[in-house]
């Protein structure tokens, strides 16, 4: 019929330009390492199937990792060169499979998504990290950064909790690396301590309150619960924190990752696309949205 | 007449909430037409003023009983003879608690048929809805308060001289799809088994799986309903047939026995799926299987399906007799 | 413009099936929506906007992005092309078709591009179709558009008495024109009636209500006007402009299954339920205000227009009378500064 080729006139996209094109199509990656973190958090490392880092992520871009006929799922990662870091916490179906797989196994990868951690707003600035169990995984990203490019930052404070000792991730890293790197201060609790346990017992917000870290020249990045960051944020008005001076990392339920399904709006926001990092400010109106 | 009657559903609205014996008074409320009077959450006594009732108060209001079956609030609601079923069925099933509610019977000579609406902006005569014209129970069955001549009345009466009406529960899908009158039920029972598959095939190809049905059912009380379950096996959440006639049987076959026959499902079906035949059919299943049963008369006696006693009619516990034995 | 007898329009339509995939509204199983043109057995359905929008066909309820299997080590995906031939969408009203320019903004507009909408998309020729009278439900008017005609179509039709009368605004919508006239059905001899203003039974005032949702937001309106809500699915899934979607899994076997895209909706609870439990919208209250706030006000903020184009269908159809155009009013009658 040369009068439909005439009046289509369009070319049919093939499966290879779905695949290219198609944001939603996961590419194939394979885990190399799989470490325990704690009784309910692991973390994997991923590389494509050629062994490269598949993209590379900026500290605080999230990518959606998924298992065929499992799920998919929105996880902040730490770029590591070689390959991608994802520290995932056992909440349900997913993260539990997740927490099942071993190296070598198939998975799929797609991102990378949303914004960074704003580097040069953060440049030349003390630099106060508060984190809340798993909420230490999305901030670790921008912490090893830090650590990478140290005479860029100004001081670093770590203010981090978990609910008991066993529940603290990164123990490792933390002790083993971070806490040899210069002015790096590093204040850990537990709302529940043990009897080997020497550092503070209470909620982070609390801790805050009575560490009084200095506003000035400093940029503050709080992530962990809702409940946390809610209550930590209320500490550091009182602290003198301006609200554009606080940035959060959030955390919401996610499908497409590209702006598209709808669901991880904040405001006219969406977090997977604008966020996931958000200055304090522009969350205030929102904030009971996560 | 009915402006006194809505003078004193206003009335024990206000005293209601003006006692504080609830905080929330559910009754209907003037619509943006002539021929709407949609449901309204009354708080305040000032607001009493706002409370309605007229020939076109369809929905039924038992259901939001759901949404306080986890507060400590005391909550009045309004009901017809059909909804106070509901509320007994509510109370059966441990949903909400008696205490906490207080039903006010309304009396109702029968609802009419919105969908004969013809003219939007003049009002005009429509005839009964069909479920009303087989109505059996116009006095509410259970009540704690009642308005105008509404007595809580446990015997069939039924109304007379009413014109008929072909719209919710009235109608049969004919193969182009329009409606036509009459006993749908007896209709599906007279076609062959695989005519009767084709006709719920037909019907349910269109469901959007919006879950109107379900949401609005007062017997549809699980908290996490399957269909919602995200890791569930059993369903899947795109519309396919399959999988639309599953989410149809489901919910049919969960509420056999306990449907109350409020007919709420079909009227806010958004593609008029008559699932009131289905319903109507497999609560007469249960009767003849069973025992005569109306579900939401009686709190006192159990559903015939949530619960089992001998003799064992069909043998299903046999192996469970032996071991007694 | 052209004219076509109205008596003629199905010769039209056998030659429009003859060029692409035909889309008609009819009345199809009790119910009018957008079908595949069948020749005479479609009851093609011209009198108001139908009860299911158009958008299902641009952007199914339900569909496969990707087939895969998995098991011993091997592990396939494979995406779905969906080939087909060109569409043609035969009468669309302007609010269906303003609809369809939000849709593009979400799916085409932005740093990612659905392929799969793009696919059918672009390859969609838009037939619009003036409206005779507006349907009780309609407000389109009060959303800023016209009910007689849409720009963004590729052919407007007028609806005159016994004509139609048709002009193209792309270069399709010319092709089309040629090739209509080749079938000899179109003649220059018409009459171009002038149309009454259609008469509207529903009316409101949008202006400025953007900037005052914007301060909305813990306004105790939400919580009173969301009571009656039964989070049901019907205002979302019936709007052409909604376009909120899920993503999940539809198991074959064990070994296969696809990845499939479906509706979705801010009304259900799993909507917002995060895989830990937390809910950030756990109530009636935080759901309906996301509907109407998403609509009148972050759409608009995002986009540059409202998610909202008067259609009606959400009224038309709610069970419980939660009416959009009742809600712009109160937010109409709330104090600036309350
Ligand atoms: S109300 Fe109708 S369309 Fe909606 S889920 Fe129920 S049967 Fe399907
Ligand atoms: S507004 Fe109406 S149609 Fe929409 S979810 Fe609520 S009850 Fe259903
Ligand atoms: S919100 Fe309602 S009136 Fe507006 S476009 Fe959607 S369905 Fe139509
Ligand atoms: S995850 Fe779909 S819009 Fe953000």
């Amino acid at each position: 019929m040369p009068e439909v080729a005439a009046f289509s006139g369009q070319r049919l996209a093939g499966v290879d330009d779905v695949r290219r094109i198609n944001p939603l199509v996961p590419v194939q990656a394979q885990i190399t390492r799989a470490i325990t973190e704690t009784h309910d958090t692991k973390t994997l490392y991923v590389v494509g199937l050629d062994g490269k880092v598949p993209f590379s992520l900026n500290p605080g871009q999230v990518a959606m990792l998924s298992l065929l006929g499992v799920g998919e799922g929105m996880f902040s990662g730490v770029d590591a060169g070689d390959h991608l870091e994802f520290s995932i916490k056992k909440v349900g179906a997913l993260t539990g499979a997740l927490h099942e797989v071993e190296p070598g196994q198939i998975v799929g990868l797609r991102g990378p998504y949303g914004n960074g951690f704003p580097l040069e707003f953060c440049r030349g600035k003390n630099l106060l990290f508060v984190a809340g169990g798993i909420g230490l995984a999305p901030l670790r990203s921008l912490v090893r950064f830090c650590i990478k490019h140290r005479s860029d930052f100004g001081g670093i404070h770590l203010v981090y909790g978990a609910r008991t000792p066993g529940d603290l991730a990164f123990k490792g890293e933390i002790a083993g690396e971070w806490v040899a790197v210069e002015d790096f201060a590093i204040s850990l609790t537990v709302d529940q301590g043990d009897r080997d346990w020497q550092h503070h017992v209470g909620f982070v917000p609390n801790l805050l309150r009575e560490l009084k870290p200095a506003p000035d020249n400093t940029v503050c990045l709080v992530c962990g619960p809702p409940a946390m960051i809610k209550n930590s944020i209320v500490v550091l008005e009182e602290l003198g924190f301006a609200a554009e001076e606080v940035l959060t990392t959030l955390e919401m339920r996610m499908k497409c990752g590209i702006g598209q399904c709808g669901r991880c709006n904040i405001g006219s926001c969406y977090v997977c696309l604008d966020g996931p990092v958000f200055r304090l400010a522009d969350l205030k109106r929102y904030s009971s949205e996560y | 007449m009915m402006k006194q009657l809505i003078a004193q559903m206003q009335e024990i609205a206000r005293e209601l909430l003006e006692t504080g014996i609830v905080q929330t008074v559910i009754g209907w409320e003037k619509g943006s037409r002539w021929y709407l009077s949609p449901p309204v959450f009354v708080r305040k006594p000032e607001d009493a003023g706002r409370l309605w009732y007229d020939q076109f108060a369809v929905p039924n209001l038992s259901g939001y009983l759901l949404d306080y079956r986890n507060k400590n609030e005391k909550v009045a609601v309004f009901v017809k003879g059909c909804d106070s079923r509901s509320v007994v069925r509510l109370i059966q099933d441990n949903q909400v608690r008696k205490e906490n509610i207080v039903a006010i019977g309304v009396p109702c000579a029968g609802m009419r048929d919105q969908s004969a609406v013809n003219d939007e902006k003049e009002p005009h005569e429509l005839p009964l809805l069909s479920k009303c014209l087989q109505c059996r129970y116009p006095n509410p069955v259970y009540a704690d308060r009642t308005v105008g001549e509404a007595v809580v009345d446990k015997s069939l009466n039924v109304p007379d001289d009413l014109d008929a009406g072909t719209g919710l529960m009235g109608g049969d899908l004919t193969g182009d799809g329009s409606y036509v009158s009459s006993g749908i039920v007896e209709r599906l029972e007279g076609l062959s088994s695989d005519d009767r598959y084709d006709f719920w095939q037909k019907a349910f190809s269109k469901c959007l799986r919006c879950y109107a049905c379900r949401n609005v059912c007062p017997a549809c009380s699980c908290r996490e309903c399957i269909m919602d379950s995200e890791h569930s096996l059993w369903v899947g959440k795109g519309s396919s047939p399959t999988e639309n006639m599953f989410n149809a049987l489901i919910r049919a076959y969960h509420v056999a026995g306990r449907c109350t026959t409020c007919g709420e499902c079909e009227r806010v079906c958004p593609v008029g799926i008559p699932l009131m035949a289905l319903n109507q059919f497999l609560g007469q299943e249960v009767n003849k299987l069973l025992e005569a049963y109306d579900a939401g008369i009686d709190e006192t006696l159990k559903p015939p399906l949530e619960m089992y006693g001998w003799p064992d009619f069909d043998g299903l516990f046999r192996c469970a007799k032996g071991v007694r034995a | 413009m052209m004219f076509l007898e109205k008596g003629d329009l199905h010769f039209v339509l056998d030659v429009l099936a003859g060029l692409g995939k035909l889309y008609v509204p009819a009345e199809s199983n009790g119910i009018t929506r957008f079908v595949p043109y069948g020749g005479e057995k479609t009851q093609v359905w011209l009198q108001t906007n139908t009860a299911i929008s158009p958008k299902e066909i641009l952007f199914p309820a339900t569909e496969t992005l990707y087939r895969y299997e998995t098991g011993r080590g091997k592990e396939t995906v494979k995406p779905v092309a969906d080939h087909h031939a060109p569409l043609i969408l035969f009468g669309i009203r302007s609010c269906d078709l303003q609809a369809i320019t939000c849709l593009d903004d979400v799916f085409l507009d932005g740093e990612f591009v659905d392929e799969l909408y793009r696919e059918r998309r672009e390859t969609a020729t838009i037939i619009a179709l003036s409206c005779a009278k507006a349907g009780p439900h309609c407000f389109c008017q009060s959303m800023g558009l016209d009910p007689l005609a849409h720009r963004q179509s590729d052919l407007q039709m007028y609806d005159y008495d016994q004509y139609y009368g048709l002009e193209a605004n792309s270069d399709r919508g010319r092709l089309l024109l040629e090739t209509l006239e080749k079938h000899d059905l179109l003649s220059v001899s018409g009459r171009e009636n002038p149309v009454p203003a259609l008469e509207f039974a529903l009316e409101v005032e949008t202006e400025g209500i953007t900037e005052k949702l914007t301060g909305m937001f813990e306004h105790p309106l939400w919580e009173e006007v969301a009571s009656k809500c039964l989070n049901c699915g019907i205002c979302t899934y019936l709007c052409p402009a909604c376009h909120c979607f899920d993503i999940s899994e539809k198991l074959d076997n064990a070994h296969c299954g696809s990845k499939i895209r479906c509706w979705d909706s801010c009304m259900f609870s799993g909507y917002t339920r995060m895989a830990g439990g937390h809910n950030p919208r756990p109530g009636k209250r935080e759901r309906v205000r996301e509907r109407f706030m998403h609509k009148l006000c972050y759409f608009p903020q995002r986009y540059g227009k409202y998610l909202c184009t008067g259609c009606g269908r959400c009224l038309a159809k709610c069970p419980v009378g939660l009416e959009i155009t009742k809600i712009m009013e109160l937010v109409k009658e709330v104090e600036n500064d309350a």
